[in-house]
């Protein structure tokens, strides 16, 4: 976003947000139960962590009275998982036309535009020069295109390669059961979406640059993504490729041919912040898992839906509310009587599992279930 | 300065930990504005300070005292009229959010004890297991319930719950010494407002300011009522219903009776903002009846016969507007907000006044006036009117609202110059008072109170001889 073009716009929308607060609670009516829906500033506190102060935040530095980065500062910035759940009630209420997490991430961009961001986050720059992968890991996740003049292009991404490596496993795996072709990018790069959450919109440029060469050579009609931050990334920052681009939960909804074997499993669904509020993918995910597992309802779902607590750079710097934020939602999936929380995107797979090791619940991405169910 | 600052934040971390007090920059600025900036513009205080329990709170007085530093409590925030927006440099703000106990709720007495960071939400939560509820002002139900009542508020929501919701209370002074008002000062039953001599709990609150910080607070509860009702009667202006809202109650048969014209309020009153509202008559009179079996089947026929002699119309609206007006009058408001999105991009402005029925019509007649004289488009002109129980001084709670885009600064612009114009018509015309006196609207008034200002002048300084406490830009 370029800042002197937009600064009338932005700061228009901070003008507009008149500090109710509505936006740090899912709806009351009609269940009446008091339900938090801002992580950041339940878990924070101070003012400075929910939408409303972090707007202010925003004014201050555009009209010049915040001239340097503070430990604050970059605190309510970065440790904001820029879910958008916020947005989702607030427009509810006063129809505001520019979303948070637009504001959120222009800010982030403003920020790193002067250089105030956090070592962490800097660091994954050199990560990905140096490896092209957010998490500058050497090795490679093996896998090989079963045709290498398939339709079908699975983008793996970097969390399902190297974190989460259950997720492309499994995903590949369904391909093979239902006998579709596949191919995956040799030199698939990190979509860049880490570096666009995080305001550093320039380091992303040679990353897109890349893929987009990359997929026009693939020849591929379709993309499929099992991480929703790359679905959105290539959907909004991206060029129109003239390719198909689809999660993994709209891909198997439209198979016909898959014979599958429902579990005897209470599971839960977890929205993804990306697949969810930036999309609009709620019902695909549900309807591939009812056929898998019997599915309990939580408190917050869809567009309030509490977020897992990792997007938005959060994970990679401030884990401790990361993990906390999972927790929140292991609770709410037990509460609904769910023996499963099962979700839709490697890095709420990643950092849920990781706080399921203290409470007593699995965790799954929907293909994981599939793949298991699939009779192949 | 900065050094101090830093000093007193150290002093300060030492009582609350050190997460829970600093001066950073970022972390201060997100308190400097709220949606009365065009009135009250953006201020930092120095520093923000949470503490946890009563003791802390005591400790941060005292050590502020000492040093004759401003305080300026802050429970929620949300109090739309610039109230927590520091007057002074230098200022310590003192975020109670984390004291969000609800310390009792009584059934028996129909009572809760709560501290300040106790949302409407929070407690609803709560009492409706019971079968109980609060009364609640027209206000997000994200806003502390204690402060709301100190302030002394004004509950549209549900006219019969009246005025006066808070029994008793405890307050720190900046001294550091505990005040308990009514029962509270006698003994462990804080359930009796009036307990010794004059009614302190009444002194202590609905200053523009504060005396000191409210820890805890004692208010009442009401019952919910599974027999309800909902009524929408149109008019094409003020005075006509003025008649229906007089019987309604004189005879003491509805629990909600608002008048809002049918651009502003009644949006979040239905919960949409996509309906042909201008399709409706001028302004919509909302009822709702409500009561136990017998009490209630009567209460409606005799509503019913007063509506069809009120010279309105009758509207038959979509079902699920009655529910969401049930559900934003008993159980707490957040559509009511949507105010802030009718002009898409809103921000809203309202002198709030109490004042009787009788002079419905020329409120309204001023506020257009007024608005027009300052170059307000009448489209930008909205109004609210609320009854209030037991009805004595035929009083009523009048909105004058005006509903903009909070973007505009040439707007903001026009309100101070309708605000400085209209508060010298109103106060002229007769006014009971003012919703909540705040800074603006507070000066042209104590200029009119004769030797009552000196009285409260001396009173504050009494509680605060060294003005430390937050005095809502009086005095
Ligand atoms: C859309 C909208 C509609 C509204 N409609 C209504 C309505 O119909 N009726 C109504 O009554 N109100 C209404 N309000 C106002 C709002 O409800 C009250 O002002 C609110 O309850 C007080 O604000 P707060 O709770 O956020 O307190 P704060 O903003 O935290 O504080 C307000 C004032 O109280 C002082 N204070 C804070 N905490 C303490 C404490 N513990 N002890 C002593 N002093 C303290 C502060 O210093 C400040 O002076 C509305 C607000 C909005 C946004
Ligand atoms: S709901 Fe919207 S207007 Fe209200 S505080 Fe949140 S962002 Fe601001
Ligand atoms: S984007 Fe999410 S974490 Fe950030 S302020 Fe909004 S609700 Fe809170």
């Amino acid at each position: 976003m370029d800042m002197e073009l937009e600064r009338e716009e932005v700061l228009s929308a901070i003008h507009h947000c008149v500090k109710c607060k509505l936006c740090s609670i899912a709806s009351f009516h009609p269940r009446e139960e008091w339900l938090p829906l801002c992580p950041s500033g339940q878990f924070y506190g101070y003012q400075a962590f929910y939408a409303p102060g972090k707007m202010e935040i925003f004014r201050a530095i555009l009209e010049g009275e915040i001239t340097e980065p503070s430990e604050g500062l970059l605190n309510a910035v970065y440790a904001c998982t820029v879910c958008g759940a916020c947005y989702e009630k607030c427009k509810q209420i006063t129809s505001v036309e520019l979303g948070a997490p637009d504001l959120f991430e222009a800010m982030r961009h403003e920020l790193a535009s002067k250089g105030w961001i956090l070592d962490v986050h800097k660091n994954i720059v050199e990560k990905i020069k140096e490896t092209r992968n957010a998490y500058g890991e050497k090795y490679e996740y093996k896998t090989k295109s079963s045709d290498e003049n398939a339709d079908i292009l699975y983008y793996i991404g970097c969390t399902a390669r190297y974190r989460v490596p259950e997720i492309a496993d499994a995903m590949l795996g369904i391909f093979d059961k239902i006998g579709i072709k596949y191919q995956v990018m040799d030199e698939e790069w990190c979509c860049g979406s880490v570096l666009i959450r995080t305001g550093q919109v320039e380091a992303a440029k040679e990353l897109v640059a890349h893929n987009v060469e990359e997929i026009k050579r693939s020849g591929a009609k379709t993309i499929v993504f099992t991480c929703p931050g790359c679905l959105k990334t290539f959907e909004k920052n991206y060029p129109d490729m003239g390719v198909e681009l689809v999660h993994s939960t709209q891909f198997l909804l439209r198979q016909r041919n898959m014979n599958l074997k429902k579990e005897d499993l209470k599971a839960a669904y977890h929205d993804p912040c990306h697949l969810g509020r930036d999309l609009g993918i709620y019902e695909e995910p549900r309807a591939v898992l009812s056929e898998v597992a019997d599915i309990k309802v939580m408190k917050r779902e869809k567009e309030q839906a509490w977020c897992c607590g990792s997007g938005g750079g959060v994970k990679s710097a401030f884990d401790d509310f990361a993990l906390w934020s999972a927790t929140e939602r292991l609770k709410e999936a037990k509460e609904a009587g769910a023996e499963a929380l099962v979700s839709a995107c490697p890095f709420c797979k990643r950092n849920l599992k990781e706080a399921a090791e203290k409470e007593e619940i699995k965790v799954y991405d929907v293909v994981e279930l599939v793949n298991r169910c699939l009779e192949g | 300065m900065d050094e101090m600052v830093s000093r007193l934040v150290k002093e300060l971390q030492a009582i609350v930990g050190e997460e829970n007090a600093t001066d950073d920059r970022a972390i201060c600025t997100s308190y400097s504005r709220d949606q009365h900036w065009h009135f009250v513009p953006a201020k930092n205080p120095a520093c923000v300070v949470r503490p946890a329990n009563k003791e802390e709170v005591r400790k941060v007085l005292m050590l502020a005292n000492t040093h004759k530093i401003p305080v300026i409590p802050y429970s929620t925030g949300i109090n739309v009229r610039g109230l927590t927006i520091p007057v002074h440099d230098g200022s310590i703000l003192l975020d109670l959010s984390r004291m969000n106990r609800i310390l009792e709720i009584n059934p028996e007495m129909k009572t809760a004890t709560i501290e300040p960071g106790v949302t409407f939400g929070m407690l609803l939560e709560q009492t409706r297991k019971y079968k109980l509820r609060p009364a609640f002002p027209d206000a997000p139900l994200t806003v502390s319930v204690l402060v709301n009542y100190y302030l002394r508020g004004i509950y549209q929501t549900a006219a019969t719950d009246g005025h006066d919701h808070t029994i008793s209370y405890e307050m720190i002074l900046p001294n550091g010494e505990t005040l308990k008002t009514g029962s509270r000062a006698l003994s462990r039953m804080p359930y009796f407002r009036y307990g010794v001599g004059p009614d302190f709990a009444g002194m202590f609150c609905a200053h523009p300011g504060t005396c000191g910080v409210v820890t805890e607070l004692t208010a009442k509860l009401y019952r919910l009522y599974d027999n309800r009702k909902e009524y929408f009667i149109g008019f094409d202006d003020v005075a006509t219903p003025t008649e229906l809202i007089y019987n309604l109650m004189n005879d003491e048969l509805a629990a909600s009776i608002r008048l809002v014209d049918n651009q502003s309020w009644l949006k979040g009153i239905f919960g949409t903002f996509d309906y042909p509202y201008e399709e409706l008559p001028k302004f919509v009179l909302c009822v709702l009846v409500e009561g136990v079996d017998g009490v209630f089947e009567a209460k409606d026929t005799l509503v019913r016969a007063y509506m069809k002699e009120c010279g309105g119309e009758v509207l038959d609206l979509p079902a699920e507007f009655a529910t969401t007006f049930e559900h934003e009058s008993l159980g707490g408001a957040e559509k009511s907000c949507m105010v802030f999105g009718i002009k898409g991009r809103g921000n809203y402005h309202c002198i709030g006044l109490y004042g009787p029925l009788t002079l419905a019509a020329k409120y309204y007649e001023v506020h257009e006036r007024t608005a027009l004289e300052v170059g307000i488009p009448k489209d930008h002109v909205h109004f609210y009117l609320d009854p209030i129980y037991s009805f004595h001084g035929q009083l009523c709670y009048f909105e004058l609202d005006v509903f903009y885009d909070g973007s505009d600064p040439g707007f903001g612009a026009k309100l101070r110059n309708y605000n400085e114009r209209q508060f010298h018509k109103l106060l002229d015309l007769g006014i009971y008072g003012w919703f909540r006196p705040y800074a603006g609207i507070i000066e042209p008034t104590v200029e009119r109170i004769g030797y009552l200002a000196e009285v409260w002048k001396k009173f504050l300084r009494v509680l605060d001889p060294n003005e430390i406490m937050n005095r809502g830009k009086l005095f």
